[in-house]
């Protein structure tokens, strides 16, 4: 899929597009046309659109679950409560904190895995399915499963620490504020390494080999290479997966919320997982508000990130 | 023509499509099957798998007492179930009977999607069967009845008898200050051994107000155990104070670092692996530590510890059966709610591990012996062991629960004293009690 993305923009930066041909349609196959279109449209509306407006709207509404009989219009109340809350600054901080840790480490992991995957080698097949075998496990079970594995008196990691003698006493990685953030990101990162495997080695294995050779035949060493020849040749993929992953990650509260649900004091609580508090408390109103700033911080994000990129890009 | 076949085949999966998304209304479980035999659909809450079996087998029990009515049981994971259940009753339709939660009635009927049984209860002879606590349930203060408890949950101390007496003690510790004390000298972390499996992470609040209420017991209110008589929060007492202050020590010198975040399952685990002496659970983790490791002879459960006045509060918990308002079979709904809420419910109570709600359960030789004794035990001397309500169908209470969590969290990390973490919950109440 990304080869053929690359090979369009390649095509793109070097042939001059024909002028497109305006066709004109009957009366009839327009019907055609819109009679196919239906069903998608239909289907959009009813099953993305509408679920967003309903939900929207409670944003701006006092929705809370134990009385529906009087969801009175607020105006902007629920944002401005938000925003008030001592612990909006400290979820922001920790959200951005759990994106770009989570993302830098995996795609870093990633890389290095797709690199190592790429040549031809016995059990190729399975080494590949083991690395991707994460990203099929459900998100919430990685939690509770990472909850145990870092449990402090009966947990897998701590038993290794201290056989191993890295360790005298058990680490309390879940009950101590400084740890809990990165434990629940190592199991992130467990979790997010797959996607980048699979999607650079598939973009890897579209690197036309004789780039490589012709790169060899120039005298280019093996960190030229990557950097000069496969880099450049892949960039497309790459600018497209660190824009979902952070997308993802951000809008990804299963981990957290089986591992520490947010705790302790706090210390793990980023947005999505303190929105999964508002609805517990049946606060649909304050809940929708938290979807918004979430919504409209990660628009902002991915029309910088574009536009910077486009820029750089230009000649 | 191939044309037009494609054109008609594309219009009519969209009209098609356009319906369905229309639909989704009516059905569930209220139409007359084949024969004219009535069925009705029941939801329960919190399920897990040998509960339903079980509830399977007392529906079809139920069915043949009962020709003409048949049940359809849905049974959604526990973590999904009452927000399904809230969805079916917002949609109107699709249940008949469900399983109501003291914490989930006040959203339930405020919204008034459960039916008033009242009228139907006051000729129901079972009414004088149950307990004095199950009827104040059954029929609520306002004279409404939204739901028949099945069963209670309420806190008891699960000890560990090799350990005490290792220990060099002669039984179960009886009060707070006991607890204390054995826990920390069976405390020794070189050994993975702690004393008491101490709850700082989900819903901590529980074993808080545990000993915050023994510590007030002689000034309690026992309608809201949340207050003193005096009209004001169990927070801003002095001997709150003390209370909370003991309750940390118990954290340092008997309980695991890690248990700041402890949460149901790394509590019951912790005592049924034998790592941790004491357990302040409530009574189905008796059918828990049976399926454990632990002999008959290494374990047992004694009565809340009391406070330094000798006595302690009892608040319970407690789940039941109620009807929809928008059932189409009310009578037969209602039919069966009476039926579940029967002898049967003593059976469904010794299975699941809950504190019965029949007078006549108490003569039962199985809640007098092996683990329940401490449960027969407290419900016989009142006087110690006050029966209290707590004010969980308040709106704001997943909102307590979250913020005392997190509250007490930041205490035990050195983050919050206690003294600000009683002013900020005494607030909390009183605000919200003032509206």
């Amino acid at each position: 899929m990304s080869a053929s993305t690359d090979e369009v923009a390649e095509r793109g930066r070097t042939h001059e597009a024909p002028p497109p041909r305006r066709r004109q349609f009957t009366k009839r196959t327009s019907l055609t046309i819109l009679a196919y279109l239906t069903p998608a449209f239909i289907f959009v509306i009813i099953f993305t659109y509408y679920p967003l407006v309903v939900g929207g709207q409670m944003a701006f509404r006092k929705w809370s679950l134990y009385d529906l009989t009087s969801t009175p219009f607020i105006g902007l109340e629920n944002f401005t409560t938000l925003i008030a809350n001592p612990l909006f600054s400290k979820v922001m901080l920790n959200s951005l904190v759990w994106v770009v840790a989570s993302l830098v480490v995996q795609f870093l992991i990633g890389f290095m895995l797709a690199l190592g995957l790429r040549k031809k080698f016995r059990f190729r097949g399975v080494y590949q399915a083991m690395i991707f075998y994460p990203w099929a496990v459900s998100g919430f079970l990685i939690g509770i499963l990472f909850r145990w594995m870092f449990n402090s008196e009966f947990g897998v990691f701590n038993d290794m620490l201290m056989r191993t003698g890295v360790s005298a006493k058990p680490i309390p990685w879940l009950a101590n504020p400084d740890l809990a953030l990165v434990a629940v990101i190592v199991a992130n990162v467990w979790y997010g390494v797959a996607f980048f495997a699979i999607m650079i080695l598939a973009a890897l294995q579209s690197v036309p080999h004789e780039l490589h050779e012709a790169a060899a035949i120039d005298g280019a060493g093996r960190w030229r290479t990557l950097t000069r020849v496969t880099i450049p040749t892949i960039r497309t993929t790459l600018v497209l997966t660190v824009l979902l992953r952070v997308i993802w990650i951000f809008n990804f509260p299963d981990i957290i919320y089986g591992m520490t649900g947010g705790g302790p004091g706090n210390q793990t609580q980023i947005a999505t997982t303190w929105m999964i508090q508002f609805t517990q408390q049946g606060d649909y109103g304050l809940a929708s508000a938290l979807g918004f700033i979430v919504m409209g911080v990660l628009v902002v994000f991915t029309g910088v990130y574009l536009t910077l990129l486009t820029r750089e890009r230009k000649p | 023509m191939r044309k037009k076949l494609l054109t008609t085949v594309a219009a009519v999966s969209a009209l098609a499509l356009s319906l369905t998304g229309c639909s989704g209304s009516g059905g569930g479980g209220d139409d007359k099957s084949d024969g004219g035999d009535v069925t009705i659909t029941m939801v329960e809450s919190l399920t897990n798998p040998a509960r339903t079996e079980l509830l399977k087998g007392m529906l079809s029990e139920f069915e043949t007492e009962n020709p003409g009515i048949k049940v359809q049981l849905i049974s959604p994971p526990t973590e999904q179930a009452d927000q399904k259940i809230q969805q079916m009753l917002q949609s109107g339709s699709g249940v008949d009977v469900l399983e109501v939660r003291d914490l989930t009635v006040g959203p339930f009927s405020n919204n008034t999607w459960l039916y008033d049984m009242s009228g139907d209860l006051k000729s129901w002879e079972g009414l004088d069967k149950l307990t004095d606590q199950a009827k104040t349930v059954a029929v609520g203060e306002d004279g409404k009845s939204y739901y028949v408890p099945y069963g209670f949950y309420g806190l008891s101390l699960f000890y560990r008898t090799d350990m005490v007496k290792e220990a060099g003690f002669d039984g179960a510790p009886k009060s707070w200050d006991d607890l204390i004390t054995q826990a920390a000298k069976i405390q020794d972390p070189t050994k993975n051994k702690y004393g008491y499996a101490f709850r700082g992470g989900k819903n901590s609040a529980g074993q808080v107000l545990s000993i915050l209420q023994a510590y007030n017991a002689d000034n309690l209110d026992v309608t809201n155990a949340y207050k003193v008589t005096s009209g004001k929060t169990i927070f801003s007492t002095p001997e709150s104070q003390t209370a909370i202050d003991r309750y940390i020590d118990l954290f340092k010198t008997g309980s695991p670092e890690s248990s700041v975040s402890w949460g149901y399952s790394e509590m019951v685990q912790a005592f049924t692996n034998g790592s941790t002496a004491f357990l302040l659970q409530d009574p189905e983790v008796i059918a828990v530590v049976n399926d454990s490791t632990l002999t008959a002879d290494q374990w047992g459960v004694a009565p809340n510890p009391v406070g330094p006045t000798g006595k302690a509060a009892w608040p319970m918990a407690t789940a039941g059966w109620g009807v929809a308002e928008a059932s189409k079979h009310k009578p037969e709904a209602v039919k069966l709610v009476q039926w579940l809420s029967g002898d049967i419910s003593t059976k469904f109570a010794k299975e699941n591990s809950l504190v019965p709600i029949l007078k006549s359960a108490g003569e039962d030789e199985f809640f007098k012996t092996g683990p329940w004794a401490a449960y027969v035990e407290m419900t016989s001397q009142p006087e110690t062991w006050i029966s209290v309500t707590e004010p969980r169908d308040v709106a704001w209470w997943t909102e307590w629960m979250q913020k005392s969590e997190t509250d007490l969290q930041q205490v035990l990390l050195g983050k919050m004293s206690t003294a600000d973490m009683l002013k900020s919950w005494d607030t909390f109440w009183t605000e919200k009690w003032n509206g």
